[in-house]
């Protein structure tokens, strides 16, 4: 029944048998586990949480920090890709309670009539019929069930011709607010709107191609010789041009500014992210 | 008449195309005013969009990493999900803090992992910035140009930083330097700002394209 | 007490949004119908982008990170599909993982559609590694052991099974990858990927000029910036796709907002100075 200490073999009754009892007895442990944990005082639950996320955290800094030795791994190394196993696991149940919390609320709506319930049940309705489709066709993918006309056809209007259509239509709305605010409410009144428009606009002209046939309209021109001396006539009606102007600020004025936005950003990052190592952040855990 | 008999939705393909079509009208209804035609196909919206992640979820997620396991023998992870679970107890006030250890357990590999991602993503540009050459030597093939270009972004990166320091008083000369700094900071928001609604008019674009090409069979410009 | 009659700038200012909806979206009609097609100045970071994978070798391994929804898909698309093309064209395998819902389908069935134009086959020459809800662990796992992180694509087959794995230990084993995402995934590659592995980014508009600091570091090799970087591309490999489309009308809404925007300031300032007067 046993291949070894960590693996059962299922190719037997015997195992199989054992390994839905061993997961119901997970379940059933993980149960048990609760009342002996609320008996925990408040100071103790703390405690526990705090030693729990050090050792998570601790794990990865110290496989990072840890030597490398031969075959660019250290003993710690080894564990790493179980540990994603278990966290992608863990993430995607974390990702499920997004969706559990929003059924929830939606269900609420419906069975305590609230206000505009008739909308809930539309979004119940959507939510069940794709998820049954979902779940179908991934299924299907892997054959683990069989692939049929109803389930091409359903996903498809379901996927294809609404969900993707629904999605892209929300988000493009946010053109015309940004439209409508730029008319509204870009008002150049301080030095800082003023610069920060005028590379706005250069960008946006700049980078697309008519920024160059406006250039070349000027009679700038759009290239240069690879050996013309930098400071030649030539070379700086070509720095003139729309399109160089844009790459030049991207290239050359933004990469710092975003470097210096990058700096402060990591570091204030480490700083949280060693408070929260050490659960040193409030209301957090 | 060909093309009124192509454009009505006599075939499976151009009924689909004219579902879509009447979930994007009704999104773009908002634009006019709030209507109910607006909320139902938003709410249908969120629904499908929930509806599908369980797929993924599922099937990519728990299935190859929990179900299958199982299924080969490997106990040890059935402990895993029971354990992913007492996330759900966020919603009881009694057992709330149960969620806590497994938030713990995300949270603390998170900041385990950032040493890593800050070592790996600032050192190098750290690195980069300060190698940059500042003058031409007979060791280096450096262009004249390129050390201009070199001194405009350490004079830009010294002067957003100094922008930043909000851990003393800006007073006299750092004050200029800190000015300066915000004006070149406005520099990174113009290119961003640029950027952004060049984003967001492409996707509107995508939108009136789908409209005009695969529904109104309209050749476009260019296309 | 007389009012004052609202002066041309004040109705100007107080214009009905609606108008200016419609006013942004006949300019997009108007320029997507208009036969106009100027060509795209070739921007240094997509010209690195393209000599990346020009520098491939048939047979190069590259994973091609696709984490877009439907969201995005007007810019991320063309970018996606210019991008295989150039892959394919270069006889180069590749997977494809997704940290996105959506994109997983997505990606696989575009994929699949262009695969057949370059009789690309499914297990040999490319795969799809499904999806993936946290891509920094995922990176991890893959650097560490690929095949025990992957354990499958997305239709069933296990990595042990799929040629174009074969001998594929750890992600230091691809030459590079390719992240096609509107969101702040590719700081993450480029922080938790094995040394040597070439990173390539195609990011949204909005996320591109926070990346120019990683094209300057040499983190990042190449960029191809939305729907604009797309219309490049799509010009070196001389392909038609809808980036040129796209970008070819952008601009032109972009004249329509500058000059909207200048309409306001001048709106704002001269409806001041008619108080202050």
């Amino acid at each position: 029944m046993w291949r070894s200490v960590w693996q059962v073999d299922t190719s037997t009754t015997a195992g199989i048998i054992a390994m839905v009892l061993i997961v119901l007895g997970a379940f059933l442990l993980m149960l048990g586990l609760i009342p002996l944990l609320q008996a925990l005082p408040p100071r103790g639950r703390r405690v526990l949480i705090a030693l729990i996320t050090f050792f998570a955290g601790a794990f990865f800094a110290a496989e990072f920090f840890l030597p490398l030795t031969k075959d660019n791994e250290n003993w710690l190394t080894p564990g790493v890709q179980p540990a994603q196993n278990v966290l992608q696991i863990i993430g995607s149940l974390a990702l499920g309670l997004g969706t559990y919390g929003l059924i929830r609320l939606h269900l609420r709506n419906v069975v305590q009539r609230r206000a505009q319930w008739g909308y809930s049940v539309v979004l119940l309705i959507s939510f069940l019929t794709m998820a049954f489709f979902s779940i179908w066709n991934t299924l299907a993918a892997k054959n683990l069930l069989p692939k049929n006309s109803v389930l091409v056809r359903g996903f498809e209007i379901l996927f294809d011709y609404t969900l993707v259509q629904l999605d892209a239509a929300m988000f493009s709305i946010i053109a015309f607010y940004i439209y409508s605010a730029a008319y509204r409410a870009f008002r150049v009144r301080s030095i800082e709107a003023g610069i920060l428009m005028f590379t706005a606009m250069i960008i946006m002209i700049g980078i697309m191609p008519l920024g160059a046939a406006i250039s070349s309209w000027m009679g700038l021109p759009s290239e240069v010789p690879k050996d013309a001396h930098p400071f030649s006539l030539e070379s700086i009606l070509y720095a003139l041009s729309l399109p160089e102007i844009a790459n030049w600020i991207l290239i050359k004025l933004n990469a710092p500014v975003q470097r210096a936005i990058e700096f402060g950003v990591g570091i204030g990052g480490l700083a949280m992210a060693i408070r929260l190592w050490l659960s040193l952040e409030r209301g957090i855990t | 008449m060909d093309w009124l008999q192509e454009f009505l939705p006599l075939s499976w393909e151009r009924l689909n195309i004219w579902i879509g079509v009447i979930c994007t009208f009704a999104i773009y209804s908002i634009l006019y005013r709030e209507n109910p035609f607006y909320r139902f196909f938003e709410h249908m919206y969120i629904g499908l969009a929930a509806g599908y992640s369980l797929g993924p979820l599922l099937v990519d997620i728990l299935y190859r990493y929990w179900v299958e396991p199982l299924t080969q023998g490997f106990w040890a992870w059935s402990f895993v999900v029971p354990f992913g679970l007492y996330l759900y107890f966020i919603y009881s006030e009694r057992y709330g803090w149960l969620s806590r250890i497994v938030i713990g357990v995300l949270i603390g590999a998170s900041a385990g992992l950032f040493f890593q991602e800050f070592a790996s993503r600032q050192l190098p540009q750290l690195n980069s910035a300060l190698a940059k050459p500042l003058w031409q030597t007979s060791n280096n093939d450096v262009v004249i140009s390129d050390v201009l270009n070199n001194w405009i972004f350490i004079v830009f990166l010294l002067s957003v930083l100094t922008y930043f320091t909000f851990s003393f008083e800006h007073r006299g000369v750092v004050r200029r330097v800190a000015t300066f700094g915000r004006w070149f900071l406005m520099i990174g928001l113009g290119a961003m700002f640029g950027n952004t609604v060049m984003a967001r008019t492409a996707l509107l674009i995508g939108r009136i394209y789908y409209l005009l090409h695969d529904w109104l069979r309209i050749s476009i410009g260019g296309g | 007490m007389q009012t004052r009659q609202p002066a041309v700038w004040d109705r100007m200012l107080a214009i009905d949004r609606r108008i200016l909806y419609l006013l942004l979206f006949v300019n997009i009609v108007v320029f997507l119908l208009l036969p106009v097609q100027l060509k795209a100045v070739i921007s240094p970071p997509a010209r690195k982008f393209y000599n990346a994978i020009e520098k491939l070798q048939t047979g190069d391994l590259v994973m091609v990170s696709s984490n877009w929804s439907a969201s995005t898909i007007a810019e991320n698309k063309p970018q996606l599909e210019a991008v295989l093309h150039h892959l394919m064209r270069k006889k180069v395998r590749f997977t494809i993982m997704s940290v996105e819902a959506q994109a997983r389908d997505l990606s696989y069935r575009i994929a699949q559609r262009i695969a057949k134009e370059y009789g690309y086959e499914y297990g040999k020459d490319w795969a799809h590694l499904g999806f993936y809800v946290n891509l920094i662990v995922a990176i991890k796992g893959m650097t560490t052991d690929l095949p025990a992180t992957v354990k499958q694509d997305v239709e069933g087959t296990p990595v042990s099974q799929l040629e174009v794995l074969k001998g594929v230990r750890t992600l230091a084993d691809y030459k590079m990858v390719i992240d096609v995402t509107p969101s702040g995934t590719m700081p993450l590659w480029v922080s938790y990927r094995p040394k040597g592995l070439i990173v390539l980014f195609c990011p949204t508009s909005v996320m591109a000029a926070e990346a120019y600091t990683f094209l300057d570091s040499g983190q990042v090799e190449g960029m191809l910036t939305g729907a604009k970087g797309a219309q490049e591309y799509e010009q070196l490999l001389k392909i038609k796709g809808q980036g040129a489309i796209f970008a070819n009308c952008i601009q032109f809404s972009h004249v329509l907002i500058i000059l909207t925007i200048l309409l306001g300031n001048i709106a704002m300032f001269l409806s001041r100075h008619a108080r202050e007067g």
